[in-house]
């Protein structure tokens, strides 16, 4: 018997989600050596993933995945009975952290905003770290900071 | 440039620090698994225990440790590791355990130990301090 709360979550999407942040920001941060601009797509980037949270159909690299790579074989499913709460969570928090790093790689463009800019990279650049590591090794920090938060009660985990 | 190359130096600290604490968080959870299942150390020695606000820890206990030459002494914070102090009911400080060679609990003294009476339970478990006498 499945234990409460536990659903059928594929975990090929989830990877092919954190595929997806990994190579959006990096194309940011060496693209925008060249081509200033190309932060725009960090604000691009917390939108999907907030929408992506709160509303699953539209989550675009999921729907990648669903609507694209699978049908086309070229991703295996991977079902694995789970909870996709601390999963979304950890989408949601990616999420903020983009919508603020955004909002400091903006001034990319200024001649004076390069240290904020530099502040945004990073964040940006933190993002696509956890989603590596959940990525390659399978350990989600999101996921760590949902059970903790809800260990010490400030969330309904 | 500068704020990529500034952004991607952030981040490489900000990794190393991660896995510098995890690596920390490991060793500690290695050691009180290792006593919690009574792992075996060799030698007696003394678990003990103390805090940032220990007055008596500084002017008695550590001065009683020291003439305790070739004794291993664990220091261990009751604050930052609560489940080890848990395990051992330490509820005041300082606390001292003598432990021993097979990493079993055998002397537990809550309050200032002196080092005549440490010397004692020690030498209970075999350990030779000599003739000469330090106290």
């Amino acid at each position: 018997m499945a234990a409460a709360g536990l659903q059928t979550v594929d975990h090929s999407a989830l990877k092919v989600n954190q595929t997806g942040i990994v190579v959006t920001v990096l194309v940011v941060v060496v693209g925008s050596i060249f081509f200033k601009p190309a932060v725009l797509l960090l604000p691009l980037l917390a939108i999907v993933l907030l929408l992506g949270t709160f509303a699953p159909r539209l989550a675009l690299f999921k729907q990648i995945y669903f609507k694209v790579l699978k049908p086309a074989g070229i991703v295996k499913p991977r079902p694995v009975q789970d909870r996709p709460e601390p999963h979304n969570f950890a989408q949601g928090m990616g999420g903020v952290v983009t919508a603020i790093a955004s909002v400091f790689a903006y001034f990319i463009t200024q001649p004076w905003g390069q240290g904020l800019a530099a502040i945004g990279l990073a964040l940006a650049l933190l993002v696509a770290v956890l989603a590596f590591v959940n990525l390659a090794f399978g350990y989600c920090v999101g996921c760590q900071i949902y059970y903790q938060l809800g260990k010490r009660g400030l969330l309904r985990a | 440039m500068s704020a990529q190359l500034w952004a991607v130096a952030a981040v490489v600290v900000i990794v190393i620090a991660a896995a510098g604490l995890e690596r920390y968080r490991a060793f500690r959870a290695r050691r009180v698994a290792l006593l919690a299942s009574g792992g075996v150390a060799g030698e007696p020695y003394i678990l003990y225990f103390t805090g940032e606000g220990c007055t008596v820890c500084k002017t008695h206990q550590e001065p009683a440790l020291a003439k305790l030459p070739g004794v291993r002494v664990d220091r261990v914070d009751a604050v930052a590791e609560r489940e080890l102090a848990e395990r051992f009911n330490v509820y005041m400080l300082p606390t001292t355990v003598v432990m021993g060679a097979d990493g079993k609990p055998i002397h537990v003294n809550y309050g200032y130990a002196p080092a005549p009476k440490l010397r004692q339970q020690l030498a209970g478990l075999g350990v030779n301090f000599g003739t000469t006498a330090t106290a």
